[in-house]
């Protein structure tokens, strides 16, 4: 079924809390809950105030999530994402410094991510023997290209560019109670996404065009223009992205969103997103993006080496998605010893 | 034999339409700056771009099964770091060792991408992804955030600084075997089948899981090889080294001709796509284009060669269309 998860644990049939539990998602939950008392365990400092306090610095990837969520089920991949961050948040940073007030600078910067996507939306479908990988390569190279160039140009040199006038950011960086604004939205926009994705014709199109796409032509869905679409809206989020970013950062360099792309992917599918398109749900992935949050949160406070997180990350995508996999196997045996 | 336009003759073959971009290529920045073509900057580009060059020919086996590998340039840190840390901490000096250490390393990398890939059913994508992380984050944890630095890998870099020929010999050699046994060897016809057709290899009798599993050994072993020229070569190892680097390497085979969803591309079509990134980047700042404007410049080269190379292919198809007709 289309909108469950890719991933299966049991053959649980569907009823009950047992199987909500044994669910892939049901997983990730306690999976959460877990890095959560591990946190509290190892370091002191690991309360709910300051988890929140921490936060945005490491919340606004979280958004391109939905956008490539998307993107995945339609089979598709985008690799130019983390360019993109960079690329917006530089233009933005220099739309700032040139005198343009915090409200352009805002509209500046997701129009720039906006653009971009429907850059690779275009090409991606009128170009529809490219796989889009090769596209997205392109168009990444491309937009970290051009950043570089407004740095050296327009910027503060050296390749980097850091905005002057923080005042806007700072009443972005604020915090409602003890969430901060970056949290709230990240909630709005993940609940909209997953609504779309789950709820409407076209998130229903969307999963029709990952499965066959084919097939789903002849049934008379729009499929390039649905994936324009989904590129335009990954676009768009990028600039969102790169707005929180900035209020963490207050300015861009070279290095600004480099491997955003592959984490974001990476959270997908650990969330149960599968690559081959057509399988898996955005709310896996909502979920995978807060464990690893939490997990950089307790590791940061603990001076661990933070680069252990690469490690974990990596452990965590090859075994979810070897489960299937395992658990065939495992029954298959079964099944044979019973026989 | 009838007579074939420019357009279809340069369209047939993707090897010669590379070498006349190459030699329009050469021609202008030889016109603009004669020096670049001068002996020493020749072999400078290859030495710069020994990495790309010598991964090119691990992808351009990996993307024939249709696969993709973006955990290259982490097996190539983690080997990397590895050495240059024996190194540090004196374990070990001497160079041949640890040419096989770093090479050890990466078969064992490669062999757990090709073991996961094939006999786990994950994309390779998704698999490659995971290791990338996994080796980056073990170079920075073995290295806790520390450097070698040429002091500590001296000695051993005399094998890879300007001027010596070990790089180069190691490069020639690299291509000459996968010259040969991609095109002479069952092996090398094993793999273009099983990205062709994969099921029809299957029936046809060849193990498909062990050439997916060598495929991506193969690749570990160049990524390792790289890791520890890389050290030769900069003379030192950081855990960050070559990062993102990967699709440099992708791209070089994509501009030769490689096709992501597998069974086509050539060594040949590997070097020149290689080549053409290499020279790109070494010429800009000798015809006075600022160096900051390369990124700008390879992506656009990048993706003009991919969509000019489907409208080709689509102008020719729509031609022959024509002909059937009449």
């Amino acid at each position: 079924m289309a909108g469950k998860s890719g991933r299966e644990i049991s053959a649980v049939p569907e009823n009950g809390l047992k199987s909500k539990i044994l669910s892939w998602e049901g997983a990730l939950v306690l999976i959460l809950i877990a890095v959560n008392i591990l946190g509290v365990s190892i370091s002191p400092n690991y309360t709910a105030n300051n988890v929140f306090r921490e936060m945005p610095r490491y919340l606004a990837e979280t958004f391109m999530l939905f956008g490539m969520g998307y993107i995945l089920v339609l089979g598709d991949i985008d690799i130019s994402v983390g360019a993109l961050v960079c690329l917006s948040g530089t233009i933005a940073v220099l739309a700032s410094n040139a005198g343009a007030p915090f409200i352009l600078t805002v509209l500046i910067c997701l129009l720039v991510g906006l653009l971009g996507g429907m850059l690779n939306g275009i090409i991606a479908t009128k170009f529809t023997e490219l796989p889009t990988m090769i596209v997205t390569l392109g168009t990444q190279i491309i937009f970290r290209g051009i950043a570089e160039v407004l740095f050296e140009t327009w910027g503060n040199g050296g390749g980097t560019a850091s905005m002057a006038d923080t005042k806007g950011l700072m009443l972005l960086a604020k915090r409602i109670g003890p969430f901060p604004i970056a949290f709230f939205c990240v909630i709005i926009v993940g609940a909209v996404m997953i609504t779309i994705l789950a709820k409407t014709t076209f998130g229903r199109k969307i999963y029709a065009i990952g499965s066959n796409k084919t097939a789903a032509y002849y049934a008379g869905i729009e499929v390039e223009r649905i994936r324009f679409i989904c590129y335009s809206i990954l676009g768009l989020l990028a600039g969102v992205c790169a707005l929180f970013l900035l209020t963490a950062t207050f300015g861009s360099n070279t290095t600004t969103g480099q491997g955003f792309e592959m984490e974001v992917i990476a959270m997908c599918v650990f969330g149960g997103i599968a690559t081959t398109g057509g399988k898996g749900n955005l709310i896996g992935g909502f979920i995978a993006a807060f464990i690893i949050v939490c997990l950089r949160i307790a590791l940061g406070q603990r001076n661990i080496n933070t680069q252990l997180i690469l490690v974990i990350i990596g452990l965590m995508l090859i075994v979810s998605v070897l489960v299937p996999s395992i658990s065939s196997a495992l029954a298959a045996r079964k099944k044979k010893r019973s026989a | 034999m009838k007579k074939k336009s420019i357009g279809q003759f340069l369209s047939e073959s993707r090897e010669i339409s590379l070498v006349v971009v190459l030699v329009i290529l050469l021609v202008v920045i030889g016109i603009i700056n004669p020096s670049f073509l001068s002996f020493t900057n020749i072999r400078q580009i290859f030495l710069n771009n020994t990495l790309t060059f010598l991964m090119a020919l691990g992808m351009l086996c990996v993307m024939l099964t249709a696969g993709i590998d973006i955990s290259i340039t982490s097996t190539l840190a983690f080997a990397g770091m590895s050495i240059g840390l024996l190194q540090k901490y004196d374990v070990i000096h001497n160079t041949f060792l640890l040419f096989v250490i770093g090479m050890l390393i990466g078969i064992v990398c490669g062999f757990l991408n090709g073991l996961i890939i094939s006999k786990g059913k994950v994309a390779p994508i998704i698999c490659t992804m995971g290791f990338m992380y996994i080796w980056r984050g073990m170079a920075y944890v073995i290295s806790n955030n520390n450097w070698a630095s040429g002091m500590d890998v001296a000695g051993f870099s005399d094998f890879g600084k300007d001027g010596a020929p070990g790089p180069y010999i190691i490069l020639v050699i690299a291509y000459i075997i996968f010259f040969i046994v991609m095109k002479w060897t069952r092996f090398g016809r094993k793999i273009y089948a099983v990205g062709s057709n994969t099921e029809a290899a299957r029936v046809s009798g060849i193990n498909v899981d062990r050439t997916l599993i060598s495929v991506y050994t193969i690749m570990g072993f160049l990524a390792g090889l790289a890791g520890v020229l890389s050290v030769s070569i900069y003379a030192s190892a950081q855990p960050n080294m070559q990062y993102g680097k990967e699709m440099d390497v992708i791209a070089a085979c994509v501009i030769g001709g490689v096709s992501m969803s597998g069974g086509r591309g050539s060594v040949v079509g590997t070097f020149l796509g290689a080549l053409i990134i290499a020279i790109i980047s070494k010429a800009l700042p000798m015809i006075n284009v600022p160096n900051f404007w390369q990124n700008l410049i390879k992506g656009i080269i990048i993706l003009a060669v991919v969509l000019l190379n489907v409208i080709t292919q689509r102008t020719m198809e729509r031609q022959n269309l024509l002909r059937r007709e009449m």
